[in-house]
């Protein structure tokens, strides 16, 4: 039997315009705006869009390419929304939704899909959109010429397409994957031009061409991007309210890395909008009658402190335990984010497919239990307050990268103060080169990631054993219990039956103290109060066909 | 004099030569793989991460790199970035004239009010214009220049709203970090002009003026500032060049476009074929200064003309 | 400051230049100095004798353990209290400042040491071998100081790991181009003079002439210029700091204090004017003796005095 899928055009579109408002007015569950935030947009349902205008956001990063097949950073993919669409989009509730793809099936053995294009949508240089252009895309993707980063990863197992007629596609699977679909809504498989990428080459990140509501006009490095409106656009997702061409004239892209200059430009009214509000600005700004904020928890894996299993003494599920019972998350989450930021229960963010809430709480800090559970192993408190064994100081070594991106290098020092009270000694190293000391040496005992991604499926690259010459994972985790379920869930098409699976993997993780989770990544954005119908998709990245300037 | 110029023009070559092998030997001994810091570790296989390498021609042996590169550099061609994968020559030559502007006019700032400040206190010595002259010059060198710039955005962009906090298009956004970049420079000039001035002030020749009776503002002018500018020469060579390297911070915090920026990132990319094309252009602009600077002293100077040039 | 490694060399620079004041000075015969002067170079002392007291005796002088994390008073403003409030962790600011004094000095003070070294050696057998070895070792001063100094330092960062060492060898290093063309300078302008000559003469040894003549002569004006490149390679430091490369330790200097408080800047003054303030007055200080002395230490002007 085959699985059908048909969304309902008319409730799709009712259903996505309401949970749009609903986002703008904090009641949401992951995608929350303060007060100011709401009353602008009460003030945005009351007046009509207003046509023209020419909007600013500041970035904190600068994209690495405007290809997103050969991107590697989140924050190319804010742009790439502007310029590009996807073949389906993620819905708020986390479902999936149509975008260049209307209709989509599943083969019984899950090797292969079948979409249904979008007619009458053309590129930006006036070719036409078809499943040619999708194969082609997804072929060069897994072709080692074009140097794929990230969208290698999320598209894989794909193996090759069939182009079945003009405007429907096959697409052939190397294994089944349940995660497939939903990264084809990801903006690192947003579907560029043929025609400009063949002709472009390597240069075609920097003369990008796509389907999306905003055309490119120039990039100046370390400066800004400008984009200007693509007056042929009508073939809108419904994941902003407006499917059709853009209110905005243009949408400049501003590369502004250092915090205080970047909020300073919002409030001297430089830019319209600054991304990556810090905390501390956070409850400034909330107060501030000339601002508003909006906030959106990204959902994926939290930020997670991993420890490295191959280290010792931390190979032991003790030792683990006790440093799981001696960090006080909610203090640090609390001290450092002044409450702007949600602390993380487990593996998975809320607001995903099977996350445990029942890990919610379970953990609190119990410096005793710790001690004892050190003193069970052997390691006795020295002269310094530093526990011994063997003549073996108890030391972490606690990597983290820099510059201190999310306060993450302040989470350590705090770590460090407070696995003071159960006599371990850490090591904070604070590296540039993250990728030498933790992906190439594995000099860690303690290494903080996170990882936005729509499908728990994540929790595979993670967490499942690795075979030799492949990456190994940051925990080194080596379970055949853990692999079984991981792997059941990556093919099971019953959803019920996944959201099991991966309670069972987080509560494994958990019990086994694997991990520290620790915050959940708010996607934060001071704007003007001119700014209007401005929402963020449920991985936090910007929609900008809705936005206009109020006069 | 020519002979002397030309051995000038063929050593500063060899600086500059020297300087990319430099550079080139430390980012071949640099632990650590810029493919790694090209993708994402945690998503990417390690045979993707393998062809990268091989394409990137990264696991040749040292001299065949070494050579390929300084062939290839001759043709015009300094390779494409590891990072962009864009031409390197364009994407810096892009950025050179933000940086070249912001340098010229924190010179310019650091030259006004150094001077004016400089001849000011050393012609007023021991009254209040004497004190701020010198307080203002020892802040100048005093202060980190991130620092001062993050409280001139405060003050003037967030608080006062005069200025943009932040760009590299238009003279209004040049204002500020000029004024941080040149403060510095200032604060060394004020120090050396007013040092020079009075020690000129003091020369016998003054005096056999005073006594013919010359007005003291006319002396002032025309006989001591202009003697007492020739070691300000100098600095101000060496402030130029100094300026252009504190672009590095002062484009960061302003978020300036700019060479000084591209440099950071490509360091921490280890994006070696950037790195190599912006020392090349600051080693030219070094090597330019100084063979000017040699020049002027030359000519002003007697005594080291005959001599020959300076190294 | 600039860059790192560009406000060493700076330092460096700015000593040539002082040096260059300080001997035309000389020719000028009787200098006249304020009151005001001698007020600044007393307040200068006494600010540095309380620095060095900070750095040798911290925990007589700071209220507050630097490391006490107290999560209930956090980004606490100035008050009887907490002289200079508390940070984002509730840390103390004085007692961090108090504390971080004796890093920030030895970062100085090392960096500095081996920067001379390096350079007043390789500018000392440069200015006296001469001829080819002159020629070579200049050149080489020429390319590390073409090289930008952040370059420098940001890759000896990177390549040798992060650590307080490290900051030390990058600040350096970036520095010994200056010294050695100082210390040249000064060995080939001795060298040249009556006394050598007359030395050389009577048939001394080029060790003793080195030894007995030259170096006593030329040191002190290196040491002048050690002195003010001491202010610099601190805002080196603050500099490297800023730009990600400074060290993640329980007691910052100040530097990264700076550095690490200058996101609060529009919520809590506090955190990072108090250690901007103290790095200016160090360096302040540093600079006001350093002058002095510059001009106290020139042997011609000795004689006159």
């Amino acid at each position: 039997m085959k699985k059908r899928f048909k969304p309902a055009y008319a409730f799709g579109a009712f259903a996505l315009a309401l949970t749009t408002v609903l986002a703008g007015c904090g009641s949401s569950s992951n995608s929350e705006a303060t007060a100011q935030a709401a009353s602008g947009s009460d003030t945005a349902t009351a007046s009509a869009p207003v046509q023209g205008g020419d909007f600013t956001y500041a970035l904190a990063t600068s994209p690495d390419t405007l290809d997103p097949r050969r991107s590697g950073l989140a924050v190319s993919v804010r742009v790439f929304g502007a310029l590009y669409d996807t073949l389906l989009v993620r819905n708020a509730d986390g479902s999936l939704g149509p975008s260049l793809a209307t209709e989509w099936e599943q083969s019984d053995d899950g090797l292969s899909y079948t979409l249904k294009l979008k007619e009458g949508v053309k590129f930006q240089d006036g070719t036409p959109f078809n499943a040619e252009a999708v194969k082609y895309n997804f072929d060069s993707i897994i072709d080692p010429e074009t140097k794929a980063a990230n969208a290698l990863a999320l598209l894989r197992p794909y193996k090759s397409s069939e182009v079945v007629d003009e405007y429907t596609i096959k697409l052939n699977l190397e294994t089944a994957s349940q995660a497939f679909l939903g990264n084809l809504s990801q903006g690192m498989l947003s579907i560029v031009s043929p025609t400009a990428a063949k002709e472009k080459g390597e240069d075609f990140g920097k003369n990008p061409i796509g389907t999306g509501p905003f055309k490119f006009v120039s990039w100046s490095e370390n400066a800004e991007i400008k984009l200007e409106r693509n007056p042929d656009y009508a073939w809108g997702s419904g994941e902003a309210k407006n499917t059709g061409a853009a209110y905005l004239d243009n949408l400049t892209f501003k590369i502004v890395p250092e915090e205080a200059t970047r909020i300073g430009g919002v409030q001297s009214g430089q830019v319209l909008a600054a991304e990556t509000v810090p905390p501390q600005n956070i409850v400034a700004l909330e107060s501030d009658p000339n601002t508003q904020l909006f906030k959106t928890n990204t959902i994926g894996l939290p930020y997670t402190l991993f420890f490295n299993l191959e280290k010792k003494p931390w190979d032991e599920l003790k030792a683990r335990q006790a440093v799981q019972l001696a960090v006080d998350v909610d203090t640090i989450v609390k001290t450092l984010y002044l409450g702007t930021y949600e602390r993380a229960w487990s593996s998975l963010t809320p607001g995903i497919l099977g996350y445990d809430e029942s890990l919610e709480g379970k953990i609190s800090p119990n410096l005793e239990k710790a001690n004892a559970l050190l003193d069970e192993l052997g390691w006795v408190k020295g002269a310094d307050g530093i526990r011994e064994k063997d003549g073996q100081k108890l030391t972490l070594h606690y990597v983290d990268g820099s510059p201190n991106r999310e306060k993450r290098n302040d989470i350590a020092a705090m770590i460090r103060e407070q696995l003071k009270a159960i006599g371990v000694e850490t090591e904070v190293e604070i590296t540039q080169d993250i990728a030498t000391v933790v992906f190439q040496n594995w000099d860690y005992d303690l290494y903080g990631n996170s990882q936005v991604n729509a499908d728990p499926n994540a929790l595979s690259a993670f967490y499942h054993s690795t075979k030799e010459g492949e990456r190994r994972t940051l925990n080194g985790l080596s379970d055949p219990e853990v692999d079984k379920w991981l792997e059941e869930a990556g093919v099971e098409k019953d959803d019920a039956k996944r959201i099991e699976l991966y309670k069972k993997v987080q509560q494994y993780i958990s019990d086994q103290a694997l991990i520290l989770p620790i915050y959940v990544f708010p996607y934060t954005v001071a704007a003007a109060k001119s700014v209007q119908g401005l929402a963020f998709d449920p991985f936090g990245y910007p929609i900008f066909n809705d936005v206009y300037l109020s006069k | 004099m020519i002979q002397a110029i030309g051995s000038r023009l063929f050593s500063s070559l060899l600086v500059i030569v020297g300087s990319l092998a430099l550079v080139f030997c430390i980012f071949y001994l640099l632990p650590g793989d810029p493919v790694l810091s090209m993708v994402d570790p945690t998503t990417v296989s390690p045979e993707v991460v393998e062809n990268l390498r091989e394409q990137l021609g990264l696991n040749r042996p040292f001299h065949e790199r070494l050579l390929a590169y300084f062939g290839d550099m001759l043709t015009g061609d300094f390779g494409r970035s590891l990072v962009g994968s864009e031409p390197v020559l364009p994407k810096i030559l892009h950025q050179v004239p933000s940086t070249l502007l912001l340098t010229a006019a924190s010179a310019l700032v650091a030259i006004v009010v150094g001077v004016t400040l400089g001849v000011l206190s050393a012609v007023r010595k021991g009254g209040i214009i004497d004190l701020l002259a010198r307080i203002v010059g020892l802040f100048g060198i005093s202060m980190p220049t991130f620092w001062s710039g993050i409280l001139l955005i405060l003050i003037f962009s967030v608080q006062l709203k005069w200025l943009p906090a932040m760009g590299s298009d238009g003279f209004e956004t040049l204002i500020l970090p000029a004024l941080a970049l040149g403060f510095v420079g200032a604060g060394s000039i004020v120090r050396m002009v007013r040092g020079s001035m009075l020690d000129v002030l003091n020369e016998p020749f003054v005096t056999t003026l005073r006594a013919k009776g010359l007005r003291e503002r006319l002396i002032q002018i025309k006989h001591v500032l202009r003697n007492a500018l020739i070691p300000a020469v100098t600095l101000i060579g060496m402030q130029i060049g100094d300026m252009l390297a504190g672009t590095v911070i002062i484009e960061t915090v302003f978020s300036r476009q700019g060479i000084g920026r591209i440099l950071a990132d490509a360091i921490m990319a280890k994006d070696l074929p950037v790195v190599q094309g912006i020392v090349f252009f600051t080693a030219i602009v070094y090597v330019g200064i100084n063979l000017l600077v040699d020049l002027s002293y030359a000519a002003i100077d007697p005594r080291i003309r005959r001599k020959g040039a300076r190294t | 400051m600039k860059t790192s490694a560009g406000a060493a060399r700076r330092g460096a620079w700015r000593g040539r230049a002082g040096l260059a004041q300080a001997e035309t000075s000389v020719r000028s015969g009787k200098r006249l100095r304020f009151a005001s002067s001698d007020i600044l170079i007393g307040l200068a002392g006494i600010a540095l004798v309380f620095l060095v007291l900070c750095a040798l005796f911290p925990s007589w002088i700071a209220p507050y353990s630097p490391t006490e994390m107290n999560t209930a008073a956090i980004l606490q403003a100035p008050s009887a209290a907490h002289l200079f409030g508390t940070d984002y962790f509730g840390r103390d600011v004085f007692s961090l400042i108090v504390h971080g004094t004796r890093d920030s000095l030895l970062i100085g003070a090392s960096s500095v040491i081996v920067g001379v070294l390096i350079g007043a050696t390789l500018g000392s057998v440069a200015g006296y071998v001469g001829g080819r070895l002159d020629a070579v070792i200049m050149r080489v001063m020429d390319v590390l100081l073409t090289v930008p100094g952040i370059l420098l330092a940001l890759t000896i960062a990177a390549a040798l790991g992060p650590g307080l060492r490290n900051i030390v060898l990058a600040i350096a290093i970036s520095s010994v181009p200056g010294y050695a063309r100082v210390m040249r300078g000064q060995i080939m302008a001795i060298r040249g003079r009556g006394y050598v000559f007359a030395s050389r003469a009577i048939g001394a040894k080029p060790s003793f002439i080195l030894t007995k003549h030259v170096l006593p002569n030329s040191a002190a004006p290196l040491l002048v210029m050690a002195t003010l490149g001491l202010g610099s390679s601190i805002l080196a430091g603050a500099g490297l700091s800023f730009l990600g490369l400074g060290v993640l330790k329980e007691i910052p200097d100040w530097g990264a204090l700076l550095s690490q408080g200058r996101g609060y800047l529009t919520v809590a003054w506090w955190i990072c004017t108090f250690p901007g303030l103290a790095i200016t007055l160090f360096v302040l200080s540093i600079n006001l003796i350093g002058d002095r002395w510059r001009d106290a230490v020139d042997p011609k002007r000795k004689g006159r005095a």
